[in-house]
């Protein structure tokens, strides 16, 4: 079977014997076909011919019988009262026809009244002499007889059927058939009966001896279906025909049986002890008997069987000569293209510079070398390009792998960022949907205040990622030094709109959350409404500002809010409401909202639930967006209060004195030693004088209001007035490491503040400046 | 016809008086054939010998039937059916039926297909020449059929070759040839007598009244050890069955194996006893009554034969 799977040559050669052989077998099959029939045909005249012939035989002998028969009749009702003439004409009857076995010509009871009950002048031939007795006796009544019933009751002359003749004076016997003849008187009424008799053993043996073949046989039965001739010697006259089927129910021998029995006339192909055998049989005259030639089937196609087999064995030789030449030529022929494949294998095996053989041919085989050849060049160029593609690819792809660190790592990941901070708890995610991603969130601290933000760049991938990035530093930038999120929005969207030849853009939401009030301005550039979680469950009013990046010239709204403590601002990206499953179904803010509802208020499980619940939603679908989320709880509590004091001048520098004794009293109250006290008289007169001298404008008179309070916090100073607003941390950080000259005027009072307080925070509250430094106690 | 050959018999008894030798000479009623299996199983497996008996089985042959042979002491017991049995009694034979057999009647007339015995009125029907068709003649005249009765000596040929209407089989031998002549049986062509109220049982063992008184003790055993054959023949059929063949080949008869096998099966089924379902091996008084009633009613017996004129008297 592999040689057949492996061998072009073994199975093209294997297909066209198989042709030649299905080509040969039904001509074969129509030649047998018609060859047996013309056979058959033969033999079927041959056995009918035979039958006939012996049938003629037979009816000519019986025919004899019958006519001697009559003609006695004929003699006998001349003289029907003188009773021993009938011995003279039984006599007669042998004399005249030595083949005949006996001639009885019986009467009636009584009907000789001299003669008693019994009259049958009988005659026999004995040896070459006839016998001639009376016959008829108390133990041998004739009368019923079936030779003397059976012309009287069929009323007709007849042949019995075959019976043992018993000849009482010789104690022989022999088995017979008769032609009985009824004797009639003139009246009509039967006399007597004439019973003329053949010896079986005559007709046995003349239909034995017919034997149209080696093998043949031929059988006689009589109306009863009784074997008279059988080459079985035990079943003749002991069985039937249908004795056989008492055990074996035979349906071919039991049609046989009736058809013989009915003097019908023809042939049956049947199976006779266990043998196929065509069987023709004839009636034989009137004596009611049948006779039948069985010629087995081999005997019969003998010789055609021998002609069919001894073609089918040269048929068969020729097929698998065939084959073996088939398969050497084709061998030869294909011997080229076999090198052709081991070459190939040792190209496929990775020796694409392996030289093919020439071959010096034009028929296909040629035609395949040369487009091998060619597919070979061009499998070489190609893997060349390959190795550079795929190299380049594994370039890009470990850039991309180190460009999503270097996003990932640009985002704030260490939480809780603040711990060292009760009033503030910060958890934020961000899945990408590719290596690198378009989305931000970002967040930190500066003078007590929380600058917070969160972003979706337009696109995915590498553009958006590196907008990512730069939107990110911007925010940074910009609001290292500029507290308020639409002016921070605006410088951003300056920058971003700038050349932004690829149209790209970021819908942002920037907040900045002062957390010793809990005041909160914002800005929304596009982005998702953020959702405030406290007591309730509500989104956060937003103004229609476009995304940055789009209009240069737009102008963003500013928008103010207070936080109330333990209150959560939920911040999201759209992924988030628009992550699919594999029905295109999206999440939506109504998920949100039921997840929010059955999770406890605290930024961490808030996400992580967020996270599990789009991840069961999603399923098996692929990420479509860089999902990201940014929760924020403000939970400033009201410090314990131990010490307040107050002190108001007016803007002028004279008063100062007053603002130092006041800012020493409330230092040793706060329990700082001569030199923190020296320090923060310097931080605080720094602020206050620099609101007398430049919160007014130059003449008009103006207040200053400094209130110190101590609590567990730590010592607090708050400097209100209602000067011009003038925000002094907004100043860029002076770089104390350049001179006088290249750091310019200005700026080296907040520094001092910067240094000695441990935190400085500025707010414009209805029309004042309020500007908060804290110092640790 | 049957007072003829016993008048012919008898006197050939008195001129050839009966021999003292002790040995039985049993002639069954027929040729060699599985209906008398028992009384060759009986002598084959040696149980005459073991009874202290000397028995010796002689056929019937076509110039010495056995009734006649029983007549000039050629033998001492023969098988007779009932019927045949109170015919010889009547004319003034008396016998004894030493061994009852049969329990149930085996006669049935088959008529030519399709067509039913009972209303083919005057059709021609065959009867041995023998007799045995005793029966069936008082059915036909009870019955009002008016048959032609055409006695025939053996065979059923003449049934087969359509040269008479119906024939009288019996069950255990006709009917079997009559199929395996390629007659073919239905429910409506074949009329069985035991099912229409002449259920009268057919063979039996008998002997003459005078051999029996002399011979006593020793007709007791023969029928004792003729009982034991056919107990042993219902236990070993196959056995019993190459037994009968033995027999059959030895006289050349003209049957088979598979015709004895039938024949062997339905004689032993006839033996057993519709009511009690055994082989009770008795004569019934009853049926030996009906039987007489509708002998003497049909005039075939002049007088009622009691019972007691059949069996043996201790």
């Amino acid at each position: 079977m592999k040689l057949i799977q492996r061998k072009l040559s073994v199975r093209v050669s294997l297909w066209v014997v198989l042709f030649a052989a299905i080509i040969f077998n039904i001509a074969l099959g129509f030649f047998f076909y018609q060859a047996r029939s013309a056979v058959r045909q033969e033999a079927i005249n041959r056995a009918m011919q035979t039958l006939e012939k012996t049938s003629l035989r037979v009816e000519g002998i019986l025919n004899r019988v019958e006519v001697a028969t009559n003609m006695t009749e004929w003699l006998v009702k001349r003289h029907p009262d003188v009773a021993d003439s009938m011995f003279v004409y039984s006599r007669g009857m042998l004399l005249n026809n030595p083949d005949f076995y006996n001639c009885s010509i019986a009467f009636e009871p009584y009907y000789f009244k001299d003669k008693g009950l019994y009259f049958s002048a009988y005659s026999k031939h004995m040896g070459d002499s006839v016998r001639t007795i009376q016959g008829g006796s108390d133990l041998y009544q004739y009368f019923y007889t079936d030779w003397y019933l059976m012309p009287t009751l069929l009323d007709q002359s007849c042949w019995t059927e075959p019976y043992m003749d018993i000849d009482a004076p010789t104690n022989t016997s022999e088995m017979v058939t008769s032609f009985c003849r009824a004797i009639k008187d003139d009246n009509g009424k039967i006399i007597g009966v004439i019973n003329t008799s053949l010896s079986i053993n005559w007709l046995s043996q003349t239909i034995s001896a017919v034997k149209p073949y080696p093998n043949s046989y031929s059988i006689m039965i009589g109306r009863g279906g009784t074997y008279f001739v059988h080459p079985d010697s035990t079943k003749i006259t002991r069985q039937t025909i249908f004795t056989q089927t008492f055990e074996e129910p035979d349906t071919a021998l039991t049609a046989l049986g009736h058809a013989m029995q009915h003097g019908e006339e023809g042939m049956k192909q049947m199976h006779m002890n266990g043998q196929k055998c065509y069987v023709f049989y004839k009636p034989l005259g009137k004596t009611g008997c049948s006779m039948a030639i069985v010629c087995p089937e081999s005997d019969i196609f003998g010789g055609f069987d021998h002609l069919r087999n001894s073609v089918r064995a040269i048929v068969l030789v020729g097929l698998l000569l065939m084959l073996f030449f088939f398969i050497r030529i084709i061998t030869t022929e294909l011997k080229p293209l076999r090198r052709l494949a081991e070459e190939a294998e040792t190209i496929a095996s990775g020796h694409f510079e392996t030289k093919l053989p020439e071959l010096q041919r034009i028929d296909e085989i040629g035609q395949l070398s040369n487009s091998f050849s060619g597919m070979q060049h061009s499998l070489v160029k190609y893997i060349e390009e390959l190795k550079d593609t795929t190299a380049q690819k594994a370039s890009i792809e470990s850039d991309l792998r180190i460009a999503s660190g270097i996003q990932m790592a640009m985002l704030p990941k260490i939480f809780p960022p603040y711990p060292e901070r009760d009033d503030i708890d910060i958890y934020g995610k961000l899945v990408s949907a590719k290596e690198v991603g378009g989305d931000l969130f970002d967040f930190f601290i500066r003078d007590e205040k929380l600058f917070f933000c969160i972003g979706d760049v337009s696109g995915k991938g590498v553009p958006a990622a590196l907008v990512m990035a730069v939107t990110r530093a911007l925010f940074r930038a910009v609001a290292a030094h500029e507290s308020m999120p639409d002016r921070i929005i605006n410088n951003m969207n300056e920058t971003l709109s700038t050349n932004n030849e690829s149209d790209m853009f970021v819908t942002m939401f920037i907040g900045v959350l002062d957390l010793l009030s809990g005041r909160m301005r914002y800005c929304n550039a596009g982005h998702d409404v953020p959702i405030l979680i406290g007591s309730g469950i509500g989104m956060l009013p937003c103004d229609s500002n476009i995304p940055v990046g789009v209009m240069q010239d737009w102008e963003y709204t500013l928008q103010e809010t207070t936080i109330d403590p333990w209150t959560t601002i939920f911040l999201y990206t759209d992924g988030l409401t628009e992550a699919e499953d594999i029905n295109h179904a999206q999440f939506q803010e109504k998920r949100i909202i039921d997840v929010i509802r059955q999770t406890p208020n605290e930024p961490q499980q808030i996400i992580l639930a967020m996270t599990q619940a789009v991840h069961q939603f999603v399923g098996n679908a692929e990420q479509s967006d860089d999902l990201t989320m940014l929760a924020l709880q403000y939970k400033r509590q009201q410090p314990h209060v131990r010490y307040q004091r107050s002190l108001t001048l007016p803007n002028d520098v004279q008063t100062i004195q007053l603002l130092n004794e006041f800012v020493d009293n409330v230092c040793e109250a706060a329990g700082f030693d001569m030199s923190e006290c020296m320090r923060m008289n310097l931080a605080i007169e720094e602020a206050v004088v620099n609101v007398m001298n430049y919160a007014y404008p130059k003449g008009v008179k103006g207040m200053v209001n400094i209130d110190a309070t101590i609590s567990d916090k730590g010592l607090k100073f708050v400097i209100s007035d209602n000067g011009t607003p003038f925000d002094p941390t907004a100043k860029e950080e002076v770089d104390t490491t350049l001179s006088a000259e290249e750091r310019g005027i200005g700026g080296l009072g907040i520094h001092l503040i910067r240094q000695i307080m441990d935190s400085i925070n500025y707010e414009h509250i209805d029309g004042r400046n309020v500007l908060t430094l804290l110092k640790r106690i | 016809m049957f007072a003829a050959i016993l008048i012919f018999c008898g006197s050939m008894a008195q001129a050839k008086s009966a021999t003292n030798d002790d040995t039985i000479v049993f002639t069954p009623q027929w040729t060699a054939q599985a209906q008398f299996a028992g009384y060759y199983v009986a002598y084959e497996k040696g149980f005459y010998r073991d009874a202290g008996l000397k028995v010796r089985i002689e056929h019937p042959t076509s110039t010495q039937p056995a009734i006649s042979r029983l007549y000039q002491n050629k033998c001492q017991a023969t098988t007779l059916q009932l019927c045949q049995a109170l015919e010889i009694i009547d004319d003034g034979i008396p016998l004894v039926n030493i061994l009852q057999t049969s329990m149930n009647n085996a006669m049935v007339i088959v008529s030519a297909r399709g067509k039913n015995p009972l209303k083919q009125k005057g059709a021609r029907v065959g009867i041995w020449s023998g007799g045995f068709g005793q029966l069936a003649i008082c059915m036909s005249l009870m019955e009002h059929l008016d048959y032609q009765w055409v006695r025939f000596a053996q065979n059923v040929n003449l049934f087969v070759v359509g040269a008479l209407d119906a024939t009288l089989a019996m069950s255990y031998n006709e009917y079997y040839q009559l199929i395996q002549a390629g007659v073919e049986m239905t429910d409506k062509n074949v009329y069985r007598f035991c099912n229409h109220g002449y259920n009268v049982q057919e063979d039996g063992l008998y002997m003459t009244r005078s051999y029996y008184e002399k011979h006593h003790a020793q007709a007791i055993r023969f029928a004792e050890a003729s009982r034991k054959g056919w107990e042993w023949a219902a236990m070993h059929p196959e056995e019993t069955l190459e037994i009968v063949m033995q027999y059959v080949n030895k006289d050349y008869i003209a049957t088979n194996r598979i015709m004895q096998r039938l024949m062997l099966t339905e004689v032993l089924r006839l033996q057993v006893d519709r009511e009690s379902k055994i082989r009770e091996f008795r004569l019934r008084p009853d049926m030996v009554q009906q039987a007489c009633h509708l002998m003497v009613e049909n005039k075939m017996l002049s007088r009622e034969i009691s019972y007691g004129e059949l069996v043996c008297k201790e």
